[in-house]
């Protein structure tokens, strides 16, 4: 992702799960736009409290099993039944019990390996890149709330960083450019 | 969302109350079941409805044209296995209520405690199952050998001088002999009914409870059960093995198969969840049992959905396996459900994997399926009416071959057995709260949520 | 927020080594990445030394064996298959429980599985890995595994075969590999980036930056997180179950009594979670001893444990009376013969060993106090390995050695180099443990911290005065 122009942050943190949530909910309330936030673990349903699409990642991987199933259904067929057919134990060519273990074995592969690029993809994760952290201790044991100015233009940045220590932040905000 | 609304125990309707309505739908789904049965039972006995084929006719017609009123055979022990199959099946579910208990108590669950009330009362149709079951054995044993489901029972089957000499079925005298059959049979009864009405006085006891902050200091009761149900669950291991044997598989006696058993606690673990799952969403329709969200039901989905797709690997495994090796022994009971009487079994055993399999692994697969009502209703429903099939499938190939059908005598068998199933339900749901207000798990499973 | 009865035990306790404080998430941070930071301690070193020292008299062993061939074993015509797949079963099935901790335990919520989970998977990797070594030392030629994948050649259109279980097996385990391997990564990178963001030192910088992918935490992160984590966990609870299903059917399959019973899917599984979690326990007592998590890795962990270990125990012991029970059920001799030889035979040892190791074994762990004790559980969890690897020693030779025909009846011993070969796989399974305890996470620190909000107090307390007591008792 290149950025051309800086953006302006406002960043607060909290030391509370209970306190994040509320905030988010009053300062969403008041039509405040949060860029996002960061947190040591996962809070379930910050997702929601943030009005952030659901994720359709289930969806995928739905997709990419059934395609793993047709594979190796062809797969089998044609290299059992037309490509080279014998006569194996006295089955069929295409004796369709024997086929199910390497059919659901290459489904479940399916399946996992492309969800999880799905995963990697969406969320820009990869080897080498780097990470965008406006405070580093949101991998250890604080919330980090990100406030992009520019988005906000309707609240001055001395309102929202108000509104910030009125809502339980644990420190004074800071400003981050990025 | 994170913090849902809890529903207050004061809220909650207690006392179930069994309507006079329901009382008589179900004394007159009683009626219709006795007359469908005796209906088809004079139909049969008059000759309709019998399904030999000419070829096997042909065959069977010397050895019996001597012999009159074969009908008489057939009717009878077309009742004869109807009737088994039902006793056996439902005494799989009143078992797995107990079961279901007693892997909670002994898994420290606590979602399942709102509903535990409702498998808790399953346990009482055992001594109907079990009578059934005893009765349907010895008025087998009595009327003779045409009559009975059981090859082995046969006079002379172990005696060399006989003509009804059979040495594989002598090899197995040891195990497979009217008393020892008998015995085996009465005292799992006994064991799981005295285990069942232990569990269920401890969590009567539980009522009684005055000061519950106390209890959870030092859950004395809750403790108990927990002992009990780990016995109850080393008596279920073995006697479920055992019984599969005897009751099911000892039909087609010449076949064995050691995952038998497995495919048959399968059978009844999903039959047992489904009428769990039906029974706390007509509840809840009713108005009871408000605090049982969408969490709630989703875990039984998911229950429902996990053990579809259990039952289905191991029956595939077992069939995997005997039609890999393709050995004569063991080929023989696939054999009758796929070639025999010119297939007359093949229908049925795909649609088998199609109603148990596919169906609950397709329609549950979405987290949104399983929170819905209607979809659990009708998943349920197929469940029951797939396993039931399974049942059949286990049953009559061995015991009528082609001379099985679906007619009176079918759904007269369902129906006596399935209203006097939920009579008995009802009335023992009426004898205790809703509830189980004092047990220590209750507060997490009314703040039941699926993510935390 | 979720509510918890106070009837259950904390899952985090206060901090034992550091004033009984109540334990933080930051102190989660600290505790585990503490030997990850640090330099190399003396013990690690050797412990490290000895493992490679193994790793390298296994390596000349597989040398012998690739160089001079198979001949190099102590098989023959009669057993031609012994201790090779006896090791190969038994490192599958040890590498049952990671996946299993971290699929189907998150599937039935238990969330003790938190702090076991990580090291768990990482023991299920180099398991299966393990596993796979004794494939390729037994192709002979091991340059040409690929032909065991269906790709296209030019001996005429000739491909694998899809009937085979071995097939099978290849696709299977492959599978389970991968899938394990990625379960476990994705897994990793929060913590990854957790120890990035203390790195003072440039190349750890370098290096854990590099591996944490870029993680910043945030919401949407999180949130696609979980559901591909749900996910994984439903897709790999299937598999794992199909994995030692598959291993089984390269015995059920075929027609030799003892080999083929349709029991042999979920006994096989049982068994390998039994030895999964024992061998898991072996080395997370190790573990929680080395790098002091007491707090995370608690008597009710161990209790858990040993409770799964009693039940599948039971489950393995009830599929061995029925096997037998069945085999004289079923008035087939030469199933009646296998039976009577296995326990009777001149392999008798081997049947008993594996009973008393099996199913009598896990029977102390119906008392609570045994369950608790960590010596005993680690002595347990030793013994019931052994008899894991009696029990497929068992299936497969006593099966093999005598079969049809009386003039081929022979007897198998191992030669040194079959011996060799098992520790290489012994050397290389340590070498790896060592080194993932030492540069990676052995804790999931984020899932540790999402169970810290709702671990009681006065519990913990109690809690934590037992741990004391256990260990005062040690002393």
């Amino acid at each position: 992702m290149e950025k051309k122009e800086k953006q302006e942050f406002l960043v607060g943190v909290f030391d509370n799960e209970s306190k994040l949530i509320s905030a988010i909910d009053t300062l969403r309330a008041k039509g405040l736009k949060i860029h996002d936030v960061y947190t040591p673990y996962p809070v379930h349903d910050l997702d929601v409290h943030l009005g952030f699409k659901r994720t359709r990642l289930a969806r995928a991987a739905f997709l990419f099993g059934i395609t793993g199933t047709t594979l190796a259904i062809i797969m089998q067929s044609y290299m059992l039944g037309f490509a080279w057919p014998m006569i194996i134990g006295g089955k069929d060519h295409i004796a369709v019990p024997d086929f199910v273990p390497v059919t659901f074995e290459l489904t479940v592969l399916c399946a996992s390996l492309g969800m999880v690029a799905t995963f990697l993809i969406s969320n820009g994760l990869g080897p080498g890149k780097k990470a965008l952290m406006f405070d580093p201790r949101s991998t250890d044991d604080k919330y980090v709330m990100a406030i992009d100015l520019g988005k906000n233009s309707k609240f001055t940045k001395e309102t929202i960083e108000k509104m910030l220590l009125d809502n339980g932040v644990s420190e004074q905000p800071k400003t981050k450019e990025v | 969302m994170g913090a849902h609304k809890t529903i207050s125990l004061a809220d909650e309707k207690m006392q179930y109350e069994f309507t006079a309505k329901l009382k008589s739908r179900l004394m007159m789904t009683l009626g219709i079941g006795v007359v469908m049965l005796i209906l088809g039972i004079i139909l049969l006995s008059l000759g309709f409805g019998e399904t030999h084929h000419a070829a096997e006719h042909g065959k069977e017609a010397a050895k019996h044209s001597a012999e009159h009123g074969h009908h008489e055979y057939y009717w009878f022990k077309r009742v004869i296995a109807n009737l088994w199959l039902n006793a056996t099946f439902f005494n799989g579910i009143a078992l797995i209520g107990v079961f279901f208990l007693a892997f909670n108590y002994v898994a420290h669950a606590g979602w399942s405690v709102i509903i535990k009330r409702v498998p808790e009362t399953f346990g009482y149709f055992l001594p109907i199952s079990m009578g059934s079951i005893i009765a349907l054995f010895l008025l087998q044993i009595a009327m003779g050998d045409n009559y009975t489901l059981f090859h082995w029972t046969h006079a002379g089957i172990t005696d060399p001088s006989s003509k009804n000499y059979d040495a594989i079925i002598a090899g197995k005298s040891g195990f497979l002999n009217v008393p020892f059959f008998f015995a085996r049979m009465v005292i799992f009864f006994a064991l799981w009914y005295g285990l069942f009405r232990r569990l269920r006085s401890f969590s009567l006891q539980e009522e009684e409870i005055k000061d519950f902050k106390a209890y959870l200091k030092n859950p004395v009761i809750y403790n108990k059960a927990v002992y009990t149900s780990a016995i109850f669950l080393v008596v279920f291991a073995v006697s479920e093995s055992v019984i599969s044997w005897d009751w099911l598989m000892s039909i087609d006696v010449h076949w064995f198969s050691t995952m038998y058993g497995w495919q048959n606690f399968a059978s009844w673990f999903v039959s047992g969840l489904a009428t769990i799952t039906l029974t706390v969403i007509l509840l809840k329709e009713q108005g009871y049992l408000k605090s049982v969200t969408k969490h709630h039901l989703h875990d039984l989905g998911k229950f429902m959905f996990a053990f579809s797709v259990f039952w289905s690997y191991v029956t595939f495994c077992q069939f995997l396996l005997i039609y890999y090796a393709h050995i004569p022994e063991e080929t023989t009971y696939f054999n009758a459900r796929l070639n025999l009487w010119d297939g007359y079994y093949k229908f049925l055993f795909f649609f088998n994997f199609f109603i148990n399999f596919a169906f609950p692994l397709l329609v549950l697969m979405a987290k949104e399926a399983k929170r819905t009502t209607v979809i659990l209703k009708v998943v349920a429903g197929a469940i029951l009416m797939g396993h039931y099939l399974d049942f059949y499938l286990m049953i009559m190939p061995g015991t009528l071959g082609d001379n099985s059908g679906f007619g009176f005598v079918e759904i007269g068998c369902i129906l006596i057995f399935a209203s006097l199933f939920i009579y008995t339900i009802a009335s023992n749901l009426a004898k205790a709260p809703m509830i189980a207000k004092n047990h220590p798990f209750i507060k997490e499973s009314q703040n039941f949520n699926q993510f935390n | 927020m979720q509510m918890t009865s106070p009837v259950r035990e904390p899952l985090v306790l206060r901090q034992i080594h550091d004033k009984n404080r109540k334990t933080t998430m930051h102190d989660v941070t600290n505790d585990i990445c503490r030997q990850v930071e640090a330099a190399p301690n003396m013990r690690w070193m050797m412990a490290l030394g000895i493992s490679l020292i193994v790793l390298a008299y296994g390596s000349y062993t597989l040398y012998r064996t690739w160089f001079f061939g198979i001949g190099e074993w102590g098989l023959n015509k009669t057993v031609g298959w012994a201790w090779d797949i006896t090791n190969f079963v038994w490192w599958v099935g040890i590498g049952h429980a990671g996946t299993l901790i971290s699929a189907v335990l998150l599937l039935f919520r238990q969330k003790w599985r938190a702090s076991i989970n990580r090291s768990a998977e990482a023991m299920t990797i180099f398991a299966v890995l393990c596993a796979g070594s004794f494939i390729l030392m037994h192709m002979g030629r091991p340059w040409l595994a690929h032909w065991a994948l269906p790709l296209p050649n030019t001996y005429g259109s000739l491909w694998v075969n899809f009937n085979s279980p071995l097939v099978w097996d290849v696709f299977a385990i492959s599978t389970y590999l991968t899938v394990s391997a990625v379960f476990w990564y994705v897994g990793l990178i929060p913590d990854l980036a957790t120890i990035r963001e203390r790195a003072t030192n440039p190349i750890s910088k370098f290096v854990y930056g590099l591996l944490s992918f870029g993680w910043d935490g945030s919401t949407r992160t999180w949130a696609r997180y979980e559901m591909v984590a749900l996910v994984l966990a439903g897709l790999s609870t299937p598999l794992v179950l199909s994995v030692h299903t598959i291993v089984s059917f390269d015995f059920a399959t075929s027609v030799i009594p003892g080999w083929h019973t349709t029991i042999f899917p979920p006994y096989f599984v049982a068994g390998a979670i039994f030895s999964g979690f024992a061998m898991v326990l072996t080395l997370m007592l190790i573990t929680r001893y080395v790098f002091k998590l007491e707090p995370y890795i608690t008597l009710n962990h161990i209790e858990s444990m040993n409770k799964i270990i009693l039940v599948t125990g039971s489950i393995v012991g009830i599929a061995y009376i029925t096997e037998f029970f069945i085999a004289w059920y079923s008035g087939v001799p030469y199933e009646q013969y296998a039976f009577i030889n296995r326990m009777f035979g001149p392999y008798w040892w081997a049947y008993w060993s594996m009973m008393s190791c099996n199913v009598i074994s896990p029977q102390f762990f119906w008392f609570k106090a045994m369950r608790r004790n960590i010596y005993a559980t680690f002595a347990l969890s030793i013994v019931v390995n052994i008899g894991m690897w009696f029990e497929r020693f068992v299936i497969i030779v006593t099966s093999l050695h005598r079969d049809y025909l009386p003039s081929s009846w022979v007897m198998f011993w191992p030669t040194y180099v079959d011996v060799g070969d098992y520790l290489f796989s012994f050397g290389f399974f340590f070498t790896c443990f060592f080194l993932f305890a030492k540069f990676l996470p052995v804790i999931n620190m984020a899932e540790v911290k999402t169970i810290l909000a709702s671990s009681d107090e006065d519990a913990s307390v109690h809690y934590a005065e037992e741990e004391e007591h256990a260990k005062e008792k040690a002393h």
